[in-house]
């Protein structure tokens, strides 16, 4: 599958999806339930989405606050409101 | 002297110049396929330095027989006619450049005359005349391009030689002359001044290429060298007149040149260190820091939720951190102990690491890895208090398992040689106090395995409490080397990601307790390949946000992803049960994200497939149409 692609960014993120993690994590919170093979591809792509929105946010209120450093404090405010929001 | 052409057959070319014949100093070797005459130069060039034309015969006979010997191995004696002879048979006889005409005709006529002059080589007048003879042939070489030589010298013959010879051979002869050169000690010294002229235009400018390359890298010096050798030869008709200058230095110097030739052959290997495997070095103080690091933040671990985690995993870890402190003598004995153990310790930590604690632990972890010793030692003793603290509570809460009480030995251990070196003997008291209490404890609950385990315990504990004790300097190094050589195995053993995330919750300090480590990996705990995960998108996290973030603020972040898992599949589970299915499909997982707000009518599902998964996922994912009338995936 995808291998680690280089970004501009100094850190090499991977592309690749860590489906045994997400099928173990899945299987952990809900053993009575399968989940199918390319689902946790589509988790996988939720999962970039999520922290997509939660990386801008925390970004948003880190300027806001006019700190360089996104702090925890940013980030909690930020999980706040984007996990309500990926509540479905 | 009359000059018989020995090979009737022989064109050659008059050399050049007339000073260069006259020069005995070398010109630059070119000997044409006869590395006889390129040995018989470089001999000529070592020998004829300084030296009278008296000896110089001697030497180039003995050089000449030599080479010819070499060439041919056929005739007996070795006199400077028959080597001449034997180059000049085994000279190619193509006409040379033009900026190596004169030499060649030079190279051509020393090679000639030898054979005329063989009787009259000892005198020294006979050098003269062929000086003389040489500046001739030297002058008719201008004239003459190809054609007898009115002087054969062996100088002009041997430069003959040297100009016609290959390019390619350069190289090869100067490493195969050498060994050669240095048996011929005694030759004509005409064929020697020749040779000599010939080839010390080799050496003069190898000399100032060789010996300005000895700092530079042995790669570059061949190059440099093989440089400078075809410079020579290019320019083997330019520096001739330095010749007589150079022949002095010269043959001081193709002795050291020859050599320096010779050594671009050895093993470059040799000469780039750089190249080298280095091992590993280990440094006991470090591992001594990592160890104490890894006590505190064990023992931060332990300290906070461990009722919401299984509390036995602190333990195994701690007994593991503590086994590993007496580094300063054990350390041999202790360190695959320890390997064993710190991965268990890792692991345990991981799933011990509350947040809450994890918050100090994570930061702490990493800087302290990354500190020095020092630094991690002060850490570890601002936060042994807690830990020691908060691994007694965990320890209360422990179910029990073997694996624990060592673990928590060992982290107690680690905690108390971290104490130590920070010299808070208030601490170590504390976390003596402690370790005693928990041994205590230990004892009282397991039946089983606590025999065993705190056979061990009192085992290890002692000896780690009298070396750490006695020995905190001893330990602060032997633990530095030890994280050291800890660390490569860790970072080697565990997973990359997890070592990030274990290291941080290890270093935070277990309680004082040091009970035998069980040496035995335990099952692994369940938090280890859950950072792993959970690390994986931390990272891409840290990525899209595209600016420097805290620990504190990833850890903040790792806890939201738990929760978002937990309500990923929750909302999942709902899903599927209202389709009436058991299987979560991907239509549940597109219901998901337009509940979201992810997927609206404007962007498709496919669209953000598209946009944020690679190819090969984005294959799998979106049926395609192939040839044959068949999609993939099939829908």
């Amino acid at each position: 599958m995808a291998l680690s692609t280089t970004v501009s960014q100094r850190k090499m993120i991977k592309r690749k999806a860590p489906r045994g993690f997400l099928k173990r994590v899945f299987k952990r919170q809900k053993p009575h339930l399968r989940l199918e093979t390319s689902g946790d591809l589509l988790v996988h792509l939720n999962c970039l989405l999520f922290v997509h929105r939660l990386a801008e946010e925390s970004r948003m209120n880190a300027y806001e606050a006019k700190c360089g450093v996104i702090k925890k404090e940013h980030v909690q405010a930020a999980a706040k409101v984007i996990l309500k929001k990926s509540r479905g | 002297m009359v000059i018989v052409p020995r090979n009737p057959e022989f064109t050659t070319t008059a050399p050049g110049t007339s000073e260069r014949v006259g020069n005995r100093t070398a010109t630059p070797v070119r000997l044409c396929g006869s590395l006889a005459a390129c040995r018989i130069a470089r001999v000529g060039l070592n020998a004829a330095a300084g030296r009278r034309w008296r000896g110089l015969p001697e030497q180039l006979r003995d050089q000449m027989a030599e080479a010819m010997a070499d060439s041919y191995s056929q005739d007996s004696e070795p006199t400077t006619r028959t080597l001449l002879r034997r180059v000049l048979d085994t000279a190619d006889t193509r006409t040379p450049q033009r900026r190596r005409s004169a030499r060649i005709g030079a190279q051509k006529s020393l090679l000639e005359t030898p054979s005329s002059r063989r009787l009259s080589i000892s005198t020294k007048t006979n050098a003269r005349q062929r000086s003389q003879r040489a500046r001739s042939i030297g002058r008719l070489a201008h004239v003459q391009i190809s054609g007898h030589l009115e002087e054969q010298t062996p100088r002009t013959l041997l430069k003959n030689i040297l100009l016609t010879a290959p390019e390619s051979s350069i190289m090869m002869p100067e490493s195969v002359v050498k060994p050669v050169l240095t048996p011929q000690v005694v030759q004509s010294s005409r064929q020697e001044s020749s040779q000599s002229s010939l080839e010390l235009q080799l050496p003069e400018l190898e000399p100032p290429t060789t010996l300005a390359l000895g700092p530079v890298a042995p790669g570059r010096r061949k190059r440099r060298l093989r440089l400078s050798v075809f410079q020579q030869g290019i320019d083997q008709g330019l520096p001739l007149s330095q010749e007589p200058h150079g022949n002095a230095s010269a043959s001081s110097l193709t002795s050291s040149l020859n050599l320096t030739f010779a050594t671009p052959l050895q093993p470059q290997s040799v000469k780039r260190p750089g190249l080298a495997r280095r091992p590993p070095t280990h440094r006991a103080v470090d591992v001594g820091a990592f160890l104490q690091d890894l006590r505190d933040t064990s023992l931060a671990l332990a300290s906070p939720g461990n009722s919401l985690r299984t509390p036995v995993a602190t333990l195994p870890t701690d007994t593991v951190l503590e086994d590993t402190q007496p580094f300063s003598q054990p350390l041999v004995g202790h360190s695959p102990s320890v390997h064993h153990s710190l991965p268990h310790l890792f692991y345990t930590e991981a799933k011990d690491a509350e947040k809450a604690v994890g918050h100090r632990t994570q930061s702490t972890g990493p800087r302290l890895q990354n500190h020095s010793p020092g630094k991690p030692a002060q850490l570890l003793a601002t936060k042994a208090k807690n830990f020691t603290m908060s691994f007694t509570n965990t320890i209360r809460a422990i179910s029990g398992k073997d694996e624990v009480e060592p673990l928590q030995g060992g982290v107690s251990e680690e905690a108390e040689e971290s104490m130590e070196v920070n010299l808070s003997v208030s601490k170590v008291k504390d976390t003596t106090g402690t370790q005693g209490s928990v041994r205590t404890e230990k004892s009282e609950r397991h039946t089983e395995m606590t025999e065993a385990v705190e056979a061990k315990e009192p085992e290890g504990s002692s000896d780690e409490d009298i070396s750490g004790r006695t020995a905190s300097p001893e330990l602060v190094s032997s633990t530095t080397e030890f994280l050291q050589a800890r660390q490569l195995p860790f970072l080697e053993s565990a997973p990359p990601p997890n070592t990030a995330i274990l290291s941080s919750e290890q270093l935070e300090p277990l309680p004082t307790r040091l009970p035998p480590r069980a040496r035995t990996l335990g099952p692994r705990p369940h938090q280890d390949p859950h950072k792993t995960g959970l690390n994986h998108y931390v990272k891409l996290f840290s990525f899209y946000a595209r600016m420097p973030m805290e620990k504190a603020a990833l850890e903040m972040v790792e806890k939201c992803l738990d929760k978002y898992f937990q309500h990923l599949c929750d909302d999942l589970e709902v899903f599927s049960t209202h389709a009436g299915r058991k299987t979560v499909r991907p239509e549940d997982l597109e219901l998901l994200m337009r509940r979201q707000g992810l997927v609206n009518d404007q962007v498709s599902l496919h669209v953000l497939v598209e946009r944020h998964l690679p190819l090969e996922y984005r294959q799998l994912l979106i049926p395609c149409a192939f040839s044959g009338n068949s999609v993939f995936p099939a829908q």
